[in-house]
Formats: C-alpha cells, sequence, structure tokens
C-alpha cells in the first residue's frame, strides 16, 4: 500500500491532485511505487489503470510512451489488425500531441481507435493498452488541450526520462518460471511447434518434465477460471517437446550460446535447479561443471519420480538439451567441505542445488531408523527407479536392511504404510502396488481435500483406483517390532478436526479410544525432507533459514558467502520442480552478471518481474467480455487401471492433437504491458 | 465424442460436429460473415478479427473463426456495431496501403479492394507516419511488404499443408513483416503456394509480375499432367503479340481448399508448336504400317492410350510402355490376394490419417501432394509417420516420425518385417499364419538392418491411431521380387485396418495400365515412340519425327492416385495432326479423341459418362467433384504368399534414380522458370567412395548404359547412394530405381 498522487488502478479512484502530500489518500494495491533500492517511481501504468506517485509526472508522454512500448514488444505484437496499425495510430497521435502539433480531432481520432482496440484486438494486450491511455485523457484533459491549444510539447517532452517496461500475463506471473505460456500455447494453435518449445525454453529448460509432473501453478491464475474453466496448461506444453523428440531434430534453443568469456561456475548437484543454472549459464558463454552425488542425471525428477509419471527418456532429453549447451557433467562425485574451499578457489562462482534428500522422521514412538521395514522415502524411491529405469540392482547387503530377497524392489505378499499426504509419498504408494504390495495404505493426518490441495485431483484419484488405502485424520502413534527387531506393528490414532470457539483455525484433536493397530511390513515415512548440507564448510557459516535450509534474500539467490549461490529444494525447502528452475534461471541470470562483474544485480526486468508478482497479475474477480464461455476444458486419456496398475507404462497419455488444438484455442492471450516511470 | 452441437446463427437453427467453428458452420448454411485472413485448409490465423460476431448473453464481440459452439447459444452476425468495428478494421488495413492498384498483379481480384469497396470506405481519417520497406527478390517469388497487410495465410499454408515451412512472422507491431526463416533469403522449394493465398498484391510470381491484369485473362480448369496426384489447376491465357495469338500466362488453383507444387504452378509452358505438314504425317503413317511396336510412355490421356490399343489390335503390332506393365503386374499380383483391382487409399484418407507408413519411394520429389498430404496429417492430426527407405530425406524430416532404413534391394524381406508385426494380431487364415510362423526373421532384421526394436517402436507410436495408411511407391514396381512385394501389400491391407495407397509414376500411368494390354519391351526393328524412343518418334517433346499436342493442349482423362478419372481441357490450341488423325487413317475414326472416353473399359471399372459430362471444379466447400471415382472390379483371389528369397546385397557406389524437387519430365524440362539441376548429387561420403568431388565431370555407367553429368556434393545427403535425375533423359522404368554403378571422373585434356 503506498501513497499516490492520482490512481485507476483495477477500477479505483484516487484523485490527490491540488492536495498537499500529507494528506494524500493510499491506493489499495501493492503498487511498485519504490522502484529499486536506489530510485521511486513517478508513475505506474498498465493494463488495469495508471497510478501517478509524483505531480510533476508528464501525462501526455506518459501516454505516448506506453504506447510506443506495444510497437516494441515483438514477441507479442504484430499479430491483429486492430492491433498492428491501431497501436501504430495510438502512438503517432499521442505523439503529435505530445510534441505541440496535436489537432482536437486527434483526440476524437484517439477515442474511436482506442474503442476498436479494446473490442476487437486478438490478445489483452491490444485490448488494454487504450484503457490507462483513455483514462489519462479523460482526468488530465486540460493538460492535453493545452498542448494542443497553445502548440506547444508536453512539458517534459524534450528532456531524457526512464520508462522501463515489463510484458507480463497473469499465468506467466504465477509461474515460478515466469515461462511465457501464451507464447508457447499460440505456438500448439498455430502448429509451429518449434515455436512452442522455444518460448518454453526460454526461462524453462525442462520441456518434457514440467509438461508432465508440474503442480501448474499457473492454472489457478488462469483467467479463462473466469469464464468456464482454466486451460489445461501444463499439458499443452508437452506438444513442443514432443513435436522435438518425435522428429529427431537438433535441440532448438531459443538462444545462441555466447562465445566463451573465460569464466568457471561449479554446480552441485543435477537436478531441475542444478541443471536449469547450467542451462542459462552456458548459453552466456561461461564454462560449467555439474557435480552429480548419484551415478545418474537428474537428480530427484529421476530417482524420486516414478517412470509411470515421467518416462526416463523424455526426461534424458530435457537433460541431453542442457548438455547440449555446452555443459559438462561429473557423475558419481559427492561433493565435501574440502572438495567447496578448492571450487572457491578453482572456479568464479559456486551452485549450492543439492536439494533436499533425507526423509523426516514421522515422529512416534520407537522409530529407529535400524529397524528393518522401516524405509526412508527418498532411499525406498532411489532402489526402484535406479532399477526400473536404469537397471541398477540391489546389492546383497541392501537387500538384506530392507527385506528384500531380489535384487529389486519386489513386496510380493507385503503390506506397506506410507505416512505422507504430498508428492512424494504418492510416488511411494503406486510405486509399492506396481512393486506387487499385497496391502497399501496412505496415512494422512488431515482429510481428502487437503491431499487433492497438497498434490492434484488426478495423482490423488489415480492412487485410488490402483488400490492405494487412504487413512485420513490418522497419525502412527509407536511402532511394535518382533525379537530381530523387523517391523510387525503400527498403533494408528484417529484424529478429528475441531473448530476453534473463538474463529481461529480448526485444531486436530485426537479421539481417545479409536486408536487401532496395523499389521505392516514397511512403514515408509515420506512426511517430508530436509537437506544433507554437510558440504558447507563450516568455518563459511553460512546463513541458514528457521528450517535449517540455505538463506538466501530470494531475488538473487547468493547465501550469505560471497559468490556462493543456492537454489532449489535445499534453498527453499522441499518443493515443485517449476520453483526450483524459477528460483536457478534467475540465479543463472545473476550470476553471469556477478563472474563478470563481482556485483550483485537484477536486470530491469527481473526487478519488474518481482514487483508484478507483489501486484498480482491475475485478478479472479474480472468479468470477462469478448469470450463465449461454456467450452469445457479438454482432459487427456488415461491409461485403464488394469493396464497401468503392474507395470511402468506412463499413465497420461497426453492429449491427442485435435485435444490439444481445442484446448490451445481456448486460451485467451492475456499478455500485458505494464510500465514505471522511474 | 461425435456429438452434434445445436445452436442457432441469425436466428436459423443450424448444427456443429465436434470441431466445427461458428464460421465454418456458417459457411455450410450459406451465412456470410467476412474475413480478411481466414483459410480453409489451415488452422486459423485470427489476425483480422473481422468474422467477429454477437453471442446472446456474452458481453463484447466473440471470435468466429476460431470459436466453437455451445449448446442453445444464439449467434448473430449483423449489427450496426459490429458493422462499424468492420468498416473500422477495413480503415486500419487501408491506412498507408499504398495506392498503386493499376500496375498491381492483383488488381481485380484483390480481397483488399473487394472489402474496401464492400464496406464503403471511401475516406481515411485515421493516420499513421509512414515507413520504407523494400521489395524483395526471392527468386520465383517476389515479396512486397508495403502491401502486405500481414494476414499470416501464407506463413500457415507453407507450415501446415506444405511442410516447407520456410516463412514466418517477424513480429514488430506496425513493422511487422514476413521473412524466410532462419535464412538470408528464401529457401524453399518453391511451390508457390504463398503466392497463391496472398489475399493482396504482396506476394507475386516474379515471372507473371507486370505482365497482365486479373480480368484480361482467360481461365481453363485442367488436371496438372506432372505426377500422379492430377491436382487441380487453372491455365490463365491472354493473347499476345499482334497476331492475337493466345498464350500461357501463369497457373491458379482453388487454393482455398487444393495445393500445388512449383512444377504444377511454375512449369506450365510446355505446349508444343507444328502446322499440318501432310509429309511428315505421311512419314508417320508408313512408319506405323511398318512398325513391330509401338513404344509409348505414361504422359498420355486415357483416350489416346485406348486409341493405341486400338491400333494394336487393328495392326496387330506390340504396345510397349515398362513403366506401365510394370505398374499393371504389380496390381496384378495385388488383386491375386486383395480380390479387386483398386487400392483402398486415396489423398484425403492420408490426410485424414493418424498413422502412415511410407515405404518405397522418394515421396517429397515422387508425388508431392501426397507429401503435402502427410504434412497436413502431421500437423493436424499429429500423425506418427514412419519413412521406410534406403536414403533418408532432409525434406521429411518435420512429418516423419521414425526413419526405417533399410538395406537396398531388400524390400522384399522389409514388407514381410512390417507384415508380419502389422498382421500379428491379427485373424489370419492357417495357411498364412504359419507362413509367418515360419519367417526367419533373425535372417531379415540382420539381411535389411530393420531390428525387432524398430518395429516394436512403430506399433508402440502407433497404439492410439485410429486411421493408419501405408504407402508404397516406384522402388517396389521394378523390383526383382515385386509380385510378392504386392501380395503382402494386399495381405496388410486384407487383413487389418491399414489402407493402402500405391503411388502410379505418372500422372497416367494408372489410366494406361487399366487401358493397354502391354507387351514386354525388347529390342525389336521399327519401333513408332509415342512420346518415347523409337526409330520413328511422334511427340510433344522436341526433336521429334512428328509434333503432336501436349497435355495442355489437349482435352480427355487421366486416372490419379485416388483412382479418379479426372478431365482436362486445351489451354492453347494446336495446329498439327493428332494421334486420332493418325488412327483415323488405319479405319479407327472417330471425330473427337474424347468421343473415346465413355468407350473406355468397364472391366477396369470406367463408367460410360461422355466427357462432356464430367465436372470439373471444386465445390464450395472444397468436396473434389471432378469426375468420377472407378467402379470396384472384383478379381479371383487366394490368401497366398511366395517363399522368401535370399535378400541381395548392394554393395559399392549405388545411385538412385530420383529427381530433383520440381522436376518430373520432359514437360518440366522444358518449362522456363524451373530450375534444371542435371547434377549427380551425392553425399561426401558417396564422393570419398567414388573417389570424385564436387564440381567433377564423371561417367555413371549402370546397367548397359553410361551417361556423363557433373558430380555435386549435397550436404544434405548421408551415406553411399547418389540421386540420378532422369527429367533429362530417357528413365527406363524396367530397372529397379537402385542400380549398382560404376563411376569415373573424366579427366580433361
Amino acid at each position: 500500500m503506498s501513497k499516490v498522487y492520482f490512481s485507476t488502478w483495477n477500477g479505483e479512484l484516487i484523485n490527490n491532485i491540488g492536495k498537499p502530500q500529507e494528506e494524500w489518500e493510499e491506493s489499495a494495491y501493492n503498487l511498485p511505487a519504490q522502484y529499486d533500492d536506489h530510485r521511486d517511481s513517478k508513475a505506474f501504468i498498465g493494463w488495469d489503470g495508471v497510478s501517478l506517485f509524483h505531480e510533476d509526472v508528464d501525462v501526455i508522454r506518459l501516454a505516448m510512451e506506453y504506447a510506443a512500448q506495444y510497437q516494441e514488444y515483438s514477441e507479442a505484437c504484430g499479430r491483429c489488425a486492430p492491433g498492428r496499425w491501431g497501436g501504430r495510430i495510438l502512438y503517432d497521435q499521442l505523439d503529435k500531441i505530445a510534441r505541440g502539433e496535436g489537432s482536437i480531432a486527434d483526440l476524437d481520432h484517439l477515442k474511436e481507435i482506442g474503442k476498436s482496440m479494446q473490442i476487437t484486438s486478438k490478445c489483452e494486450i491490444g485490448k488494454t493498452v487504450p484503457n490507462p491511455i483513455l483514462d489519462l485523457m479523460t482526468h488530465f484533459e486540460a493538460e492535453f488541450l493545452e498542448c494542443i491549444n497553445e502548440q506547444k510539447p508536453s512539458k517534459h517532452y524534450h528532456e531524457s526520462v526512464g520508462y522501463i517496461a515489463k510484458i507480463t500475463s497473469p499465468c506467466s506471473d504465477a509461474c515460478p518460471a515466469h515461462v511465457d505460456i501464451p507464447g508457447y500455447i499460440e505456438g500448439v494453435r498455430d502448429l509451429r511447434f518449434d515455436d512452442s518449445l522455444e518460448a518454453t525454453r526460454q526461462t524453462m529448460p525442462l520441456a518434457h518434465v514440467c509438461g508432465r509432473v508440474c503442480p501448474h501453478p499457473c492454472e489457478d491464475a488462469c483467467r479463462r477460471t473466469n469464464l468456464d474453466e482454466p486451460i489445461s496448461i501444463m499439458s499443452l506444453k508437452r506438444l513442443g517437446a514432443d513435436w522435438e523428440t518425435d522428429h529427431g531434430y537438433d535441440f532448438f534453443h531459443p538462444m545462441e550460446k555466447k562465445p566463451a568469456i573465460d569464466k568457471k561456475v561449479a554446480v552441485i548437484g543435477a537436478g531441475p535447479a542444478g541443471l536449469t543454472t547450467a542451462y542459462y549459464l552456458a548459453a552466456e558463454g561461461i564454462e560449467v561443471d555439474v557435480y552429480e552425488d548419484l551415478p545418474v542425471l537428474g537428480g530427484e525428477v529421476a530417482v524420486g519420480v516414478p517412470e509411470y509419471r515421467m518416462p526416463i527418456d523424455k526426461y534424458n532429453q530435457d537433460i541431453e538439451c542442457v548438455r547440449d549447451m555446452g555443459v559438462n557433467f561429473i557423475t558419481n562425485s559427492r561433493i565435501g567441505a574440502d572438495d567447496m574451499r578448492r571450487f572457491e578457489k578453482e572456479y568464479d562462482a559456486t551452485m549450492v542445488a543439492v536439494g533436499t534428500r533425507i526423509s523426516k522422521k514421522v515422529r512416534c514412538e520407537n522409530e529407529r531408523p535400524e529397524i528393518k521395514g522401516y524405509w526412508g522415502a527418498i532411499d525406498f524411491l532411489d532402489k526402484v527407479n535406479l532399477y526400473e529405469k536404469y537397471g541398477y540392482k540391489i546389492s546383497k547387503e541392501e537387500q538384506e536392511e530392507n527385506l528384500l530377497t531380489t535384487d529389486y524392489v519386489d513386496l510380493s505378499g507385503k503390506t506397506v504404510v506410507c505416512v505422507g499426504g504430498g508428492f512424494t509419498s504418492m510416488d511411494v504408494v503406486r510405486c509399492a502396488i506396481r512393486a506387487n504390495a499385497k496391502k497399501v495404505y496412505m496415512i494422512y493426518r488431515r482429510d481428502e481435500k487437503t491431499i487433492i490441495r497438497n498434490t492434484t485431483y488426478e495423482e490423488y484419484h489415480e492412487a485410488v483406483e490402483e488400490g492405494v488405502e487412504f487413512l485420513f485424520h490418522s497419525a502412527v502413534n509407536k511402532i511394535t517390532t518382533d525379537e530381530n527387531d523387523i517391523l510387525r506393528e503400527l498403533l494408528i490414532d484417529k484424529f478429528e478436526l475441531v473448530p476453534d470457539p473463538n474463529g481461529g483455525r480448526a485444531q486436530l484433536v485426537k479421539i481417545e479410544g479409536e486408536s487401532y493397530t496395523i499389521e505392516a511390513d514397511y512403514l515408509v515415512p515420506a512426511v517430508s525432507q530436509s537437506a544433507d548440507l554437510d558440504l558447507l564448510p563450516e568455518e563459511w557459516e553460512i546463513e541458514m533459514t528457521s528450517w535449517a535450509t540455505i538463506k538466501t534474500n530470494g531475488k538473487d539467490y547468493m547465501t550469505s558467502r560471497k559468490g556462493i549461490f543456492a537454489s532449489g529444494d535445499c534453498e527453499y525447502g522441499p518443493m515443485t520442480i517449476v520453483n526450483a528452475v524459477g528460483q536457478a534461471k534467475r540465479a543463472a541470470s545473476v550470476m553471469s552478471r556477478y563472474v563478470q562483474t563481482g556485483e550483485i544485480t537484477l536486470t530491469d526486468d527481473e526487478i519488474m518481474e518481482d514487483h508484478l508478482r507483489k501486484l498480482r497479475v491475475y485478478d479472479k474477480k474480472e468479468k470477462i467480455t469478448g469470450w463465449l464461455p461454456g467450452l469445457p476444458r479438454e482432459h487427456s486419456t488415461i491409461l485403464d487401471v488394469d493396464a497401468r496398475k503392474d507395470n511402468n507404462k506412463e499413465v497420461n497419455l497426453g492429449f491427442t492433437q485435435d485435444e490439444a488444438l481445442s484446448e490451445a484455442e481456448r486460451c485467451m492471450r492475456c499478455y500485458y504491458i505494464a510500465m514505471v516511470q522511474a | 465424442m461425435s456429438k452434434t452441437i445445436n445452436f442457432t446463427i441469425d436466428g436459423q437453427p443450424v448444427q456443429a460436429q465436434k470441431g466445427e467453428s461458428i464460421l465454418t458452420v456458417a459457411r455450410k448454411n450459406g451465412i456470410y460473415i467476412p474475413t480478411m485472413c481466414y483459410i480453409s485448409k489451415t488452422s486459423p490465423c485470427a489476425s483480422c478479427r473481422m468474422c467477429v460476431v454477437e453471442a446472446q448473453g456474452v458481453d463484447g464481440f466473440v471470435l468466429s473463426c476460431n470459436t466453437p459452439p455451445t449448446e442453445g447459444i444464439e449467434i448473430t452476425t449483423n449489427t450496426p456495431a459490429l458493422e462499424q468495428e468492420r468498416v473500422n478494421i477495413m480503415k486500419l488495413y487501408d491506412v498507408n496501403h499504398p495506392l498503386e492498384c493499376g500496375v498491381c498483379d492483383k488488381s481485380g481480384e484483390c480481397d483488399l479492394q473487394n472489402k474496401t469497396l464492400e464496406f464503403g470506405v471511401a475516406q481515411q481519417n485515421f493516420t499513421a507516419r509512414d515507413q520504407s520497406r523494400e521489395i524483395q527478390d526471392w527468386g520465383l517469388i517476389n515479396y512486397d511488404p508495403s502491401l502486405c497487410i500481414l494476414c499470416e495465410k501464407c506463413v500457415h499454408v507453407c507450415n501446415e499443408v506444405i511442410g516447407d515451412d520456410a516463412i514466418e512472422v517477424k513480429f514488430g507491431g506496425y513493422s511487422s513483416t514476413i521473412i524466410p526463416k532462419d535464412a538470408q533469403t528464401l529457401d524453399c522449394t518453391f511451390c508457390g503456394e504463398c503466392i497463391a493465398v496472398c489475399p493482396v498484391g504482396a506476394l507475386v510470381s516474379s515471372d507473371f509480375k507486370y505482365s497482365a491484369n486479373a480480368w484480361e485473362l482467360s481461365r481453363v480448369p485442367a488436371t496438372c499432367v506432372h505426377c500422379s496426384a492430377g491436382c487441380p489447376l487453372e491455365y490463365e491465357t491472354r493473347h499476345s503479340g499482334i497476331n492475337g495469338e493466345d498464350s500461357l500466362y501463369r497457373v491458379k488453383n482453388n487454393f482455398e481448399f487444393a495445393s500445388l507444387c512449383g512444377a504444377g504452378r511454375f512449369g506450365f509452358d510446355f505446349e508444343n508448336n507444328a502446322k499440318k505438314d501432310e509429309m511428315v504425317f505421311n512419314q508417320a503413317i508408313k512408319a506405323l504400317e511398318n512398325a513391330n511396336a509401338i513404344r509409348f510412355s505414361s504422359m498420355i490421356t486415357n483416350e489416346e492410350a485406348h486409341i493405341l490399343q486400338l491400333l494394336k489390335t487393328k495392326l496387330g503390332i506390340k504396345l510397349f510402355n515398362e513403366d506401365a506393365r510394370k505398374y499393371q503386374e504389380f496390381i496384378k499380383a495385388y488383386s491375386s490376394v486383395s480380390g479387386k483391382l483398386h487400392h483402398s487409399g486415396s489423398l484425403e484418407s492420408i490426410k485424414q490419417a493418424d498413422a502412415v507408413i511410407v515405404m518405397g519411394t522418394r515421396i517429397a520429389s515422387d508425388n508431392p501432394a501426397v507429401r503435402y498430404a502427410l504434412t497436413t496429417a502431421s500437423k493436424h492430426n499429429g500423425a506418427k509417420i514412419v519413412y521406410a527407405h534406403p536414403m533418408e530425406d532432409a525434406l521429411m524430416q518435420n512429418t516423419v516420425t521414425q526413419l526405417m532404413k533399410y538395406e537396398v534391394g531388400t524390400e522384399e524381406g522389409v514388407i514381410a518385417l512390417l507384415a508380419n508385426e502389422i498382421l500379428k494380431d491379427a485373424d489370419l487364415p492357417e495357411n498364412i499364419r504359419s507362413y509367418f510362423d515360419d519367417l526367419d526373421l533373425g535372417y531379415l532384421d540382420a539381411e535389411s538392418n530393420i531390428g525387432d526394436e524398430e518395429l516394436s517402436f512403430m506399433s508402440r507410436s502407433f497404439a492410439r491411431a485410429e486411421n493408419k495408411v501405408l504407402i508404397v511407391g516406384s522402388d517396389l514396381f521394378a523390383h526383382e521380387r515385386s509380385d510378392n512385394i504386392a501380395k503382402f501389400c494386399a495381405m496388410i491391407e486384407k487383413y487389418s485396418e491399414y489402407s493402402l495407397v500405391i503411388v502410379p509414376t505418372e500422372i497416367n500411368t494408372l489410366g494406361v495400365s487399366l487401358i493397354c494390354d502391354l507387351d514386354a519391351d525388347e529390342p525389336v526393328a521399327n519401333v513408332v515412340g509415342y512420346n518415347a524412343q523409337g526409330d520413328f518418334t511422334i511427340a510433344s517433346f522436341e526433336d521429334t519425327d512428328m509434333a503432336v499436342p501436349a497435355l495442355n493442349q489437349q482435352e480427355g482423362t487421366f486416372v490419379n492416385i485416388d483412382n479418379k478419372v479426372l478431365p482436362t481441357n486445351v489451354a492453347l490450341s494446336f495446329d498439327g495432326y493428332t494421334l486420332n488423325d493418325l488412327a483415323a487413317h488405319f479405319g479407327i475414326e472417330s471425330e473427337n479423341t474424347i468421343d473415346y472416353t465413355k468407350q473406355l473399359s468397364k472391366e477396369a471399372g470406367f463408367k460410360s459418362i461422355a466427357f462432356d459430362s464430367l465436372e470439373n471444379f471444386l465445390s464450395e466447400f472444397g468436396d473434389d467433384t471432378r469426375g468420377y471415382v472407378l467402379d470396384e472390379v472384383e478379381c479371383s483371389a487366394a490368401d497366398e504368399l511366395d517363399e522368401l528369397e535370399d535378400l541381395p546385397e548392394f554393395n559399392g557406389t549405388v545411385i538412385y534414380h530420383c529427381n530433383p524437387v520440381l522436376q518430373f519430365n520432359a514437360y518440366t524440362n522444358k518449362s522456363r522458370q524451373l530450375e534444371k539441376d542435371t547434377t549427380l548429387r551425392g553425399s561426401a561420403q558417396f564422393a570419398a567412395a567414388a573417389r570424385i568431388s564436387d564440381g567433377d565431370r564423371v561417367e555413371i555407367t549402370f546397367g548397359s548404359r553410361t551417361i556423363t553429368r557433373e558430380f555435386k556434393l549435397d550436404s544434405d545427403l548421408k551415406g553411399t547412394i547418389a540421386l540420378n535425375p532422369t527429367f533429362d533423359d530417357v528413365f527406363d522404368a524396367s530397372r529397379y530405381r537402385f542400380e549398382k554403378s560404376k563411376i569415373v571422373r573424366v579427366v580433361h585434356e
């Protein structure tokens, strides 16, 4: 909330013109009044209105410069007649008035062309660019008339003024990796799959992965929801990647790799964050060595996410795309504190992206890792996936530790209990089904609605279909073992949600007398994971968050030690792939400048990105016009439960071309332009 | 999912099928909604915004071209408010559009002119600063960005229908323009489709430019003669010079639904000129009287073929046409299993397909229409396309999803492996099942180089497919084992859901094969060549003993790849004698050649329809109403396959008879605009094996022939097979298209 001189943002009308600054009212929105730590904003203009933070803003030039941006934003514009010509006319007429050569008729033409653009443009840029311009013409009519009547330039027409603009959209804004979603959907709609893929890869190298297993926060910010249902954004990402793979093309990189600049970066961890960092750094001409503890590349998406959700041959395409940018991978290489000390000397910067690979305890009585049958989710999934995807067999010792008699995970005749509620626990129970377990339980403290919110509707229902039994409002109280310390039985407590009489958050309260026991062979804790950060030299005293992850400011991703960066789960805590990608992409950008200048800086585009994220681009109350409601969202075909539950075939078959095109047609291309005068 | 949606447009109740837009339904029901950028055969460009309509209960205007209707919605297509926005859009289109209609090629058939008049835009109150833009010379195609309205039709057809994907929009608001994709200048197959669809004069033929006005040209509907697709086209003629003789100015087509390749579009000027010369006529009669045989090509009409057949009977001579004879034999073997004469598939079924196997043809140059149909299937249906051939083709990369590269000569083994894979779960007769069970798959795999993994990959990628097509081409017709290969093709068609397309070589290979009793070609004396080599030649090509009209100077019919009998008409008159005149001398009399159209053999499936009763246009919804489809003919059939023979080996330097894109035959070779690349094209590996380098003159010896060509290195090619063009040479269709060859560099003195 900030004090404004004038604002029409999102329908508010705050007019402090003529009032002393102390009496200015505040805007209801998180407007970027402060551009960065050394610059105030003077004005903010965008799709939804205009806000002035200073009396001295040249509103005519502001309108003209905003119209000019429409001509600049080549990635979005030039695609429709009203936008292409109308946008140019807006700019020309405003410039004519601003330089002191305008006429009254120009104002009428501006209004007429503005209205036509609002009604008929192809994308929201064309429809919304006239909005703040018409606002300014209405509320500052006197200033426009003064320039016209006196044939004089607007007040700062000939001065150098800084305008910083950024293109955005509700979905891209909500995407942690800020993927150009309308861009890649347009590629599908236009059957230009290479363009689609390149739009994705500008900020997201893992197109196969995030076209399959992304929890798609973007879909919660899809404007189409205001009309009927959100676009199936995630699934449409697959098309470009599948097209490249199917036709055996060389990788479509959205940028040309820059010549080598003789700088080196070490990346620890080849998961989504590590791969992303490496890809964008390599594109900048920086030499990148990625060190990976495991024998395989890909991190948790490779050894955590099961084959039936994320086929490894597809993920390997994403990884090869990163390698193709000229990245050097070193596997089977666990990095310790000594290595880190050495890296600090040998490399110009280091990225720590080791994820969170320690399964947290469920916190029950008699919980000891040495119990046979107590099997952490991360290790369980490692064993399953390393065998299923790469053929790595389980050694005799490890078989014994985990009560196995085969060199792969075979749970025939066994009962598996998993405690969790997130994606990892879903992977555990569904892998257990595929390993032929006799019975699989999922124990979760809260209810069905919450588990769906934490994962996805599809994930939960598919697990139920496959035979997983979900025990809600439950928790393990105690583990019982036999004389050989083999797990035998679990005591389960039941809970209920008791509303707070004072209107606070409802509390989970144990229901006395309803506890019961389950005979079980395995207990797999999958409640959460923590980071293994032994590699950080103690004397560096790297600052940690209260939940034991590496601390950064969440904007530039440098740790408290200069030149050491962190991104992904080891920075944020266990989170999504797309979150790791988003952080790493930003970090790579910061690092690419840091290795050359030694300075930590953000680009204007990144500063604007953060401002807009704070302001929030998506407005769920907005009424949509100009689109026919009631066109249902397409759903891709899911492999029948009997055809999938005993094997690793990909469950989600993806859209047919027909379904994909229908879905892409529903996209409303909600691009917007925001601009700050700083 | 085949639910129909009921709704109304302007109060009229209408129905939509799933996937249809409001605009499509309106057009089907004869309701007019103006558009500037819409083209039926591509996904909507959605750039003009003129097709906006109002929907009951919906605020704002809805775009009709890319919005499917919802149940019960009431659509209004014309209100004063809509009209005003459409007028405004037209005003915008007219901002700074150069006022040079007087010299613009498009004038008279320009969508911008038409719509400006339609919407009564007589004056302009919007202005913008103009910008200087340069005309681009892209060879056969010129682009003037000042005239361009950025409708994007050209970009859509190039990518979605043709598959060249050679142009794109360079975005930049008012400065947006069309540019070659990833290249300095246009690098494409020059089909000219972009010219055809351009609604204004921005993309034009550089040859036609400034040569005539649209309203001066007469249009002659005809059938393209360059390959077996038989695409619909219109020759446009006008008098030229002071004698008032007609000339061919250009070719156009119904681009809304049909497409043409560059040979069809630019290779139209192959007409022949001759006056009636009685002395020559008598020499021809004499040659025929003494003839032991007539050798002819398949570049003739059905009616000419019919006359030749009558001459054969009358004169008791032989008819040689190895191209049609090989095809005939292939079909005979196919029929012996399938029990019918005609293959089941068509260009349309390829367009609808979501799984295709192409085998034994370099299809992009053999039959561009099949390539375009594959592009449509790939882009619009996401079709998985297996390309089985010993050589990859860079032009096919964006349609093909799996290359099955087999060893030259092993086609019989390959088709056996494919049939075995496709029919593995089919309900086969016992003898055929045990035939497949007895196949030595290990041997076939090893010799053909098609692994089990490749076949199961194919099955996996076809798993969701509903419309499958097998396309086979001319590599198979002259193969030593063509009979058995044809039988395997028939087995697949008969016992699986695949439809089959057998791609004929020339425009009328199929027609000739149905009409003529052909004899195996042999070196006998006194052969009269009819559009082919002979001791006395009668031809529409140059250097002939007697000149006859070319195929753009004749009326008659062809049978194309779709088993369709297609009429063609006279674009330019011919003053000399014709085959019909010669036949008349032998008592085979008929006033016009086309009188034979209704006499064509019913046993082969022809209908007795007179030429003048054949339609020759596409309906307003794009249905091909030209001519008719041959009736199916049943034959006796037995489920039998021959034992496989040992698969041959082709070592050393091998050549493949294959024309460059845009070249097909003597007609295209004669055509002024088409590039004539007569080089032997090969990879670096080929050059190394043959010990030759780029630019060398080389002697190529294959079979009993030796020819000399320049060698050109082609970085798109791989392996030890080079491409030898045939359009400038005599193509011997009796020989398998791959040949072991001896290559010797010609040393200059």
